[in-house]
């Protein structure tokens, strides 16, 4: 595996019951590199990024992170240490956003360490004002800051993204961009599926389409037409 | 026999006069029940982790099983357990029976299922997110076992409140198991049955005034727990 290369997935296979969502999945993710997925509901973005992250088993294939062919438990537990991923909906526990952020931090740390990094994360994410809040009462752009916030406190080698900015306002889509790029210059990968990635452009240096359960190479941000078809119809208005 | 009003105004003096019988009682109840509880609240919550979180073969069975569990009445527990401690049963040789150790086990097998059964429900509640989100934020499994028992704490309490009230009021195990001996076995369920067959109300109201009181302050605990709930800092 080349220097360069944080993971190397080859040919990893994945069924739900009848269903073959991934086929051949083959993919090299190079440091500091942001990859976009793309491709329909369905097509299987979110069960890769699952994999990837160390939350779902694949049924068959390689997924090497340095370590080469090794039993999945090991290589699970490499995937949990090495990514962090992140829900299209993120995740609070109950608690303070303070709480929230103070979970991602190892436990050696000490008192005045934590705080100190607590700090830090919320002025990165702008989350001093609503430091008391409770996280379950947060707005969709206020809770991807917070997961946000916990991924730059855990400082993972790789991020995986569903669907970051879905269900986002234009104000929280480019907070997320920002705070996203800040977090790639900090070396950390980044995969993402988007169904709508031309707002993240900026970020993404890969475009893959998950084709039939296969990745496929494509242009970057290259606008399909429409036929017909998709067009919706017109309305008819009766008096 | 004494009215009503005459048993009531007795038991509070039995109560606020320090009765040393009657408080030896309720501390022998409170004894056995807390340990009773305290030994099935581990496995049962262990259980209703499994329950949730594990895929294996046999898993709905064995949910079914602690559903059916939930309504078997005391005193078949009891007589299985007496069956089985009894000097000719299997564990005869244990010599547990009309011991506290044995009411404490009646007291187990009578709460678990009510352990599990509520607390696999208090899991199911707490979205799957938590494991994984808890998991992805580098928690290892047991820091995220104990995050998704934070996520679920008000219906676990709720749980452990139901369990509790209900071994402590139960009669049919303790009766059986214990044997109703007196500074030894004598709990509170036992001696109000007792107390009332001889036609002697007095204690039976005291000890049933203490079971109130308890049963208030436990709901009242999980009222001002719940209230408090949000935020956690």
């Amino acid at each position: 595996m080349k220097d360069d290369i944080l993971l190397t997935v080859r040919s990893v296979k994945k069924r739900f019951g009848r269903r073959e969502v991934l086929r051949e999945i083959e993919l090299d993710l190079k440091s500091g590199h942001c990859l976009q997925l793309g491709g329909p509901n369905g097509a299987g973005k979110t069960t890769l990024l699952r994999i990837l992250s160390g939350l779902e088993r694949p049924d068959q294939g390689l997924i090497d992170c340095g370590d080469g062919r090794i039993a999945w438990k090991r290589i699970r537990r490499r995937l949990l240490e090495q990514t962090l991923y992140l829900h299209q909906q993120p995740y609070m526990f109950d608690g303070t956003v303070r709480y929230n952020l103070a979970y991602a931090l190892p436990n050696r740390l000490s008192a005045n360490e934590r705080e100190e990094r607590i700090k830090q994360a919320m002025d990165w994410a702008g989350l001093e004002p609503i430091r008391n809040t409770s996280a379950k009462e947060l707005s969709g752009g206020e809770r991807q800051r917070v997961s946000l916030a916990r991924a730059w406190l855990r400082q993972p080698r790789m991020l995986m993204l569903d669907e970051p900015t879905a269900n986002l306002d234009r104000e929280s889509r480019r907070r997320t961009l920002n705070l996203l790029t800040s977090l790639k210059e900090t070396g950390m990968s980044l995969v993402l599926a988007s169904h709508d990635p031309l707002h993240l452009s900026t970020l993404i240096d890969r475009c893959l389409l998950l084709h039939e359960g296969r990745l496929v190479e494509t242009e970057p941000f290259k606008i399909m037409p429409l036929s017909p078809s998709h067009l919706p119809s017109p309305m008819r208005f009766t008096a | 026999m004494e009215s009503l009003s005459e048993s009531t105004v007795n038991a509070l003096a039995l109560l606020f006069s320090g009765n040393a019988e009657l408080w030896e009682i309720i501390g022998i109840s409170f004894r056995v029940s807390f340990i009773a509880i305290t030994v099935a609240v581990p496995p049962a919550l262990m259980t209703a982790f499994a329950l949730t979180y594990l895929h294996f073969p046999g898993r709905r069975l064995l949910i079914s099983i602690n559903s059916t569990l939930l309504s078997v009445p005391a005193v078949v527990v009891g007589l299985t357990l007496y069956i089985l401690l009894s000097r000719q049963g299997p564990l005869g040789e244990w010599k547990l029976l009309f011991t506290q150790t044995a009411m404490v086990l009646g007291q187990i097998a009578l709460s678990f299922p009510i352990l599990a059964a509520m607390g696999h429900a208090a899991l199911q509640g707490v979205d799957r997110r938590a494991w994984e989100t808890a998991r992805t934020l580098g928690a290892g499994p047991l820091r995220a076992f104990s995050t998704v028992i934070r996520e679920a704490r008000f219906g676990l309490m709720a749980a452990l409140l139901a369990a509790f009230g209900r071994i402590i009021a139960e009669v049919g195990a303790s009766m059986m198991l214990g044997g109703n001996i007196l500074h030894y076995t004598r709990n509170i369920p036992t001696a109000i049955a007792l107390e009332t067959s001889k036609g002697e109300f007095s204690q039976g109201i005291a000890l049933g005034i203490v079971l109130l009181v308890l049963a208030f302050t436990l709901n009242a605990l999980l009222q001002n727990f719940q209230g408090r709930g949000h935020p956690v800092s």
